[in-house]
């Protein structure tokens, strides 16, 4: 029996998103918000615990704008038991580690925790680092990339895959694991699940409630200093062959000829 | 096939090329017409060999190719997509294909009338993505929108996922640029949203198949897109009750969902195992996909509620809800790969798709099943149970030799429409005649209904060039 935390974020729909080409950040008008689908791998396995396991419970947590409760309902009508939304303008701008301070205090605020889950990253930042970072400030136990996690007497087994071999580790409680896709799909939500979610009232904690100080989290909290956003230019300088003619025929294939001679740098 | 055409002589390329460009016609060149001679039929027998494929830019130009075809006697077929499904773009005689891939701008969007103007060969969905930024939908298109052109769905008066809200094709279509068979030009409708101005020729135009003339400009009425599509996956034991919960819904539950699609246990176990789906679909013995549209998101909720209360007194054991665009993806993509799963699994098979009022579907189904129990085939059905539109795919076991499938699978499909038809049913909702149907044609529509279309036919094309072979034997 454990007490689940499972940390989700929202992001924008990559399928959609549109970039600002003059400023090189996102553009957040319009763009639907979903959740991390690489979090929903994390619910998936706190799910399978949970069934593994009666007794156990999962916690969704969610630092973000007032509609992340909009992921955290999502979580709920999936089949996590509660949830928690931190939501402060004092967290804007908040990099890796000043994310990971206050989601550490929102641990403690509605932990203990004997395990904390989430994905490997989040789509849009895809840093990876915030599970890590949290790790190392709430003093647990740390995995990543698991490809699957299994409640034991004393705790959990986590396998993970790198390169060359299969890693299995048992792993003592508490602990931060981050899983991967091989832990499997989540269902979809049941219009029952989604009907009790729907009704359900988040609580909301600013970080002041949790007890943080200005200076350790949003822009001032955060060594990370983001110089410029850009996009890579792609270096192949190709040329193009119309052809409407025999004249625009005849120089294509001259052009041709001569590139595969290697005289035409393409 | 009696029909006498004239051969298309290197003369007659010459003067095709005169008209559309030498680099727009393509003759004696196997490799290239051969892409011409089918649509999306599987298997090779509703395939032939054009010869000749012209690809015109102008009504100008398509007026002059018809007029040519006209005087020397020539069989023409039009050709969009090649998606079709019932052989329509197939040239049964040969002759001059004329391919509308160059006519492909959309000519103009009038907004303050809510149209859109544009040419036969533009993809369904590239208008409803030039729509988008303005906020407008174009709602006639059919499931294959990302492949198939705008004019072939005219010709065929194509219906889709949503046509149990929006319509079919045709209640789209204001207006069209006709070349007849003789190359002449005729203006049907227009921008307007009443005409009553002579016969209304528009219907007659829209679903005629390529056989009364080719159309190069199309007058299409648009509405404001929904911002939101929430969706239902439906789970039901058994396909009786999943059926009989279609005509109840649309009548007693007081929402009007913009689709209801229907898919029996084969149809989805087959889809599911393609897609390694992990939803827990084993006790299923049928699904429904419900889904509804709006810009309240709240409001659509509360329909959902509603709805999904309904079906589950009706029998529905599980409801999975899709409310953001990746979970209703993940959905309909079972319901999108039926037919792609199917080919997959079926080497040999037949795609109906057969129509019938949507209160005896349950029936029809039912007999269906114990038509395939009898020859021993399998005939899966899905489609959009909620306009009676039924997608039904005789398949032959594994074991059958080719020999075996050829002599059952006509005896079968006569069966079949004649049941449909008792149903007062139709052998084709949304796919058409074509050439694949022609030959029950006479079997499921009475002698003077026939009568009349070569009436028709005659008085538009009396030399019998515009897509023979097609609809009906003439």
């Amino acid at each position: 029996m454990m007490k689940i935390a499972l940390l989700i974020k929202q992001v924008p729909d990559t399928r959609t998103v549109r970039m600002d080409e003059k400023t090189g950040t996102v553009v957040r008008d319009g763009n639907e918000a979903i959740v991390n689908p690489l979090d929903l791998y994390a619910l998936k396995a706190a799910l399978d615990l949970k069934a593994a396991q009666p007794g156990t419970t999962v916690t969704a947590i969610s630092m973000g704008p007032p509609n992340a409760e909009k992921a955290l309902k999502e979580a709920l009508a999936l089949g996590a038991d509660d949830a928690l939304l931190i939501c402060d303008r004092a967290a804007a701008g908040s990099d890796t580690k000043a994310t990971a301070t206050i989601l550490t205090a929102a641990l403690n605020a509605s932990g203990p925790f004997d395990l904390v889950l989430t994905g490997e990253r989040a789509t849009d930042g895809d840093t990876g680092q915030v599970g890590p970072e949290i790790a190392a400030a709430a003093g647990f136990g740390l995995i990543t990339f698991a490809n699957s996690v299994t409640a034991t007497a004393g705790g959990i087994e986590v396998e993970r895959k790198t390169e060359n071999e299969v890693e299995r580790w048992k792993v003592e409680l508490p602990a931060l694991v981050s899983v991967t896709k091989a832990v499997g799909e989540v269902g979809l939500p049941t219009l029952k699940g989604k009907m009790v979610a729907r009704r359900r009232v988040v609580p909301v904690k600013n970080t002041t409630e949790l007890g943080l100080a200005p200076g350790n989290i949003g822009l001032e909290g955060s060594p990370t200093r983001v110089v410029r956003i850009f996009r890579p230019s792609i270096t192949r300088n190709g040329i193009k062959l119309q052809i409407f003619d025999e004249a625009s025929l005849e120089s294509a294939v001259d052009v041709l000829a001569s590139f595969v001679k290697g005289e035409e740098k393409a | 096939m009696t029909a006498q055409y004239s051969i298309v002589t290197p003369e007659i390329v010459a003067r095709l090329e005169e008209i559309c460009g030498k680099n727009f016609v393509i003759f004696r060149d196997e490799e290239r017409l051969e892409p011409y001679s089918h649509d999306e039929i599987p298997g090779k027998h509703y395939r032939h060999m054009p010869e000749v494929v012209v690809r015109p830019q102008s009504t100008e130009e398509v007026s002059a190719i018809l007029k040519l075809a006209n005087a020397e006697h020539i069989a023409v077929t039009p050709r969009g997509a090649g998606s079709g499904l019932s052989g329509g773009a197939v040239p049964v005689y040969g002759g001059i294909v004329i391919a509308t891939d160059r006519m492909n701008k959309i000519l103009e969007l009038d907004k303050e009338n809510m149209m859109v103007v544009v040419q036969p060969g533009v993809i369904a969905n590239d208008i409803n993505e030039f729509l988008r930024p303005h906020g407008l939908l174009y709602a006639g298109y059919p499931m294959s929108m990302e492949t198939c052109y705008i004019g072939g769905n005219v010709a065929e008066n194509a219906g889709g996922g949503k046509a149990v809200k929006y319509g079919v094709t045709a209640r789209y279509v204001l207006g069209l640029e006709v070349v007849l068979p003789n190359g002449e030009i005729l203006e049907v409708g227009g921008k307007l949203l009443k005409d009553v101005t002579g016969y209304n020729l528009l219907p007659l135009f829209t679903g005629s198949e390529g056989t009364l003339g080719f159309f190069t400009k199309i007058i299409l009425k648009v509405i404001p897109r929904p911002k939101y599509q929430f969706d239902l996956l439906v789970l039901f034991k058994d396909s009786r009750s999943a059926i009989n919960a279609v005509p109840a819904t649309m009548t007693e539950s007081g929402i009007t969902p913009t689709s209801i699609e229907y898919m029996d246990a084969a149809s989805f176990q087959s889809a599911c195992r393609y897609l390694n789906e992990t939803l827990p679909y084993q006790e299923a013995g049928a699904m429904l996909l419900v889904s509804v549209d709006g810009n309240d998101p709240e409001q659509m909720m509360d329909e959902l509620e509603v709805l999904g209360g309904f079906l589950e007194k009706h029998g529905a054991f599980m409801v999975y809800v899709a409310d953001n665009p990746a979970n209703s993806e993940r959905i309909w993509k079972i319901r999108r790969s039926v037919a792609e799963s199917f080919s997959l699994y079926f080497a040999r098979q037949s795609g109906e798709d057969v129509v019938v009022p949507p209160a005896c579907i349950a029936d029809v189904v039912e007999e269906f099943q114990r038509l395939a129990e009898r020859y021993g085939v399998i005939i899966p059905c899905y489609g959009h149970a909620g306009d009676g539109n039924l997608h039904s795919r005789v398949s032959a076991p594994d074991s059958w030799s080719d020999e075996r499938w050829e002599q059952t699978l006509p005896l079968v499909l006569q069966e079949l429409y004649e049941l449909v038809a008792k149903r007062g049913g139709r052998i084709s909702g949304e796919h058409g005649i074509g050439c694949k149907r022609l030959k029950y044609m006479p079997s499921v529509v009475s002698k003077t209904f026939l009568d009349v279309l070569r009436s028709i036919k005659k008085a538009l094309d009396p030399n019998n060039i515009m897509n023979p072979g097609k609809v009906f034997e003439s």
